[in-house]
């Protein structure tokens, strides 16, 4: 059953590679042009490449401040889910207790909760502990945000592993603790790679509380872009697409690593394949 | 399944302790999130009995009452369940149809890497990408006169219509992605022969697909389709960035909304009144999805 695809099929996927790629392209375009040929009244598709802006939003924009901040919270939060989750996980996957599955739920369904109705309570216990603006804060809440997904996505790959695994181990005396470190670990290190890639990029991309948190101090690479403007200059649109792109490739590496287990990993569990 | 966990008693330690354990491994993250979710709906609970910014006054259901009565509330959430199943439809539509073209090509992870590019930027920059698109820089409009659709500039914030059509239109180019990787992996997952012996039965493709294919996928399909439900319901970012709600709240969403009422207006006790329901139906709405649909693998 080889290529029996319509030409309709065909135009389809490739009118809908266009729609995905080209945009992203004239996007690359903003970042390499100078600043007169972006808003024109006839638009330009083909612009005199140039980096000469990029110097000039080095100087007037704290550029490595807003990428140091965003790895910072991110490898923060995504370590504090991992500290937290793999334990959850192994729980809710290789015992049997009363409550389990009320616990699993609970974690799942706090990944429902509108980030607006934790907006302001936040924001106020924040202030509180004079933690606003503070890249600490920012990393509570990306892991807070992204413990759900986390725990789910190990939860799944640790269910995978077959229990005679450790029941040899523990014949032989180990701890439950070291069998989780020593066996358990090792074996479901795609889940927890994946579970960690996911955590990234959605830590990465967070934008309404980090909106609410982030002043100038802790602004990352998601709001930094909202507030290129400059008076007269109106939305520097330079300096926007370069720091999209500042994030884009690293994200694109870590998810090509893992593309595997993409849809394993964005459905908490729920697909394999 | 009756895998019982192994209790071979061959460790000396106590019983209790060996009980208290999975409860001691999964607490840590469990009172973690309790911080950021229970805190938050008592706060907003209590809140939205008070009305003032920082000199709190007792308001009784004064909130509530006003939110029943503010059409602007009513609005946004019209607007959430309008623009959310529009987008959720038509992201669905085509996520299925690409995905169903490429499951069985051999070139599959090459159209997945491309069809996922969008999803990977942040969605910040994706809504100054289309801001730029439609608005300030007219490209949509242009392309549009180039291939003789149209003859004059467009401007998309003008009407309720246009405007709604460029927030949806965002939010399924970023997001179809999410989808159609999801039912790839699902359409690769099924049983070949069943498919093969309903071929050879004579079945045609569109039975095949509709009447085998689809009732296969339906688990994976809700899941899918829950997980970005959810997200719809909360968009924020487009909407901030594009149409700030523009033409006159057509395009406002409950999260924009609310966000609005409590920063920009008078108080937080009225924004808390808003989340209170919101989170109210958000508790009821999880609990009846998450005990449906996430029980696969549970069974262990």
């Amino acid at each position: 059953m080889k290529s029996k695809r319509s030409i309709l099929g065909t135009t389809i996927l490739i009118v809908w590679a266009i729609v995905s790629v080209w945009p992203i392209w004239f996007f690359a375009t903003i970042a390499l042009r100078p600043r007169v040929e972006i808003i024109t009244p006839e638009p330009i598709y083909w612009p005199t490449f140039t980096i000469e802006t990029w110097a000039k939003i080095w100087d007037e924009w704290p550029m490595m401040k807003y990428f140091f901040n965003s790895m910072v919270t991110v490898a923060g939060s995504v370590f504090i889910c991992l500290l937290l989750g793999i334990p959850a996980a192994y729980s809710l996957a290789r015992y049997r207790y009363k409550g389990r599955e009320d616990i699993g739920n609970y974690i799942l369904s706090t990944k429902m909760m509108a980030p607006a109705v934790v907006a302001i309570p936040l924001f106020v216990l924040f202030a509180k502990f004079n933690m606003l603006d503070s890249i600490w804060a920012l990393m509570m809440v990306y892991s807070a945000t992204n413990l759900s997904i986390v725990v789910w996505i190990i939860r799944s790959y640790m269910i995978d592993i077959p229990h005679e695994v450790e029941d040899a181990a523990r014949t032989d005396g180990a701890s439950d603790l070291r069998i989780l470190w020593e066996i358990i670990i090792p074996m479901c290190l795609p889940g927890i790679i994946t579970a960690a890639v996911i955590a990234s990029v959605f830590a990465m991309n967070e934008y309404f509380l980090t909106l609410i948190i982030g002043r100038r101090e802790a602004y990352t690479m998601s709001i930094a872009l909202a507030n290129f403007k400059g008076g007269s200059d109106g939305i520097i649109y330079n300096a926007i697409a370069l720091i999209a792109f500042m994030a884009f490739f690293p994200i694109l590496a870590l998810v090509i690593s893992i593309q595997n287990h993409l849809s394993r990993g964005l459905t908490m569990g729920a697909v394999k394949g | 399944m009756t895998v019982t966990t192994i209790q071979t008693p061959i460790r000396r330690r106590s019983a209790r302790s060996r009980k208290l354990l999975p409860y001691l491994l999964v607490m840590p993250a469990v009172i973690y999130l309790l911080l950021i979710t229970l805190y938050p709906g008592i706060y907003a609970l209590i809140r939205s009995f008070y009305s003032g910014k920082f000199k709190l006054e007792w308001a009784g259901f004064d909130n509530y009452a006003q939110l029943f009565s503010d059409g602007q509330f009513a609005n946004s959430i019209w607007n959430t369940v309008l623009q959310g199943s529009i987008t959720l439809g038509v992201e669905f539509v085509i996520a299925l149809t690409l995905a169903a073209l490429v499951y069985r090509d051999p070139w599959v992870k090459g159209f997945r890497i491309i069809f996922l590019l969008p999803m990977l930027l942040m969605p910040s920059a994706v809504a100054f990408i289309w801001k730029l698109m439609f608005n300030d820089g007219r490209i949509i409009s242009d392309l549009l006169k180039r291939i003789g659709l149209i003859d004059y500039n467009v401007d998309w914030m003008f009407s309720p219509f246009l405007a709604r059509f460029v927030v949806i239109f965002v939010d399924v180019w970023q997001w179809t992605p999410f989808l159609f990787i999801i039912f790839v992996a699902g359409l690769q997952g099924q049983d070949k022969e069943v498919e093969e012996a309903a071929r050879l039965d004579g079945a045609s493709w569109t039975t095949l697909f509709f009447n085998i294919t689809l009732p296969m996928m339906q688990p994976i399909i809700a899941v899918a389709l829950i997980l970005r439900g959810i997200d719809i319901v909360n968009m924020f970012t487009p909407i901030q960035v594009i149409t700030q709600g523009a033409p006159g709240g057509a395009t406002e969403t409950l999260g924009y909304y609310i966000q609005r009422v409590g920063w920009d207006g008078p108080n937080f006790g009225y924004a808390s009144a808003a989340s209170v329901l919101v989170l109210i139906f958000t508790i009821i709405i999880s609990q009846v999805l998450v005990r449906r649909y996430f029980r696969s693998g549970t069974e262990s």
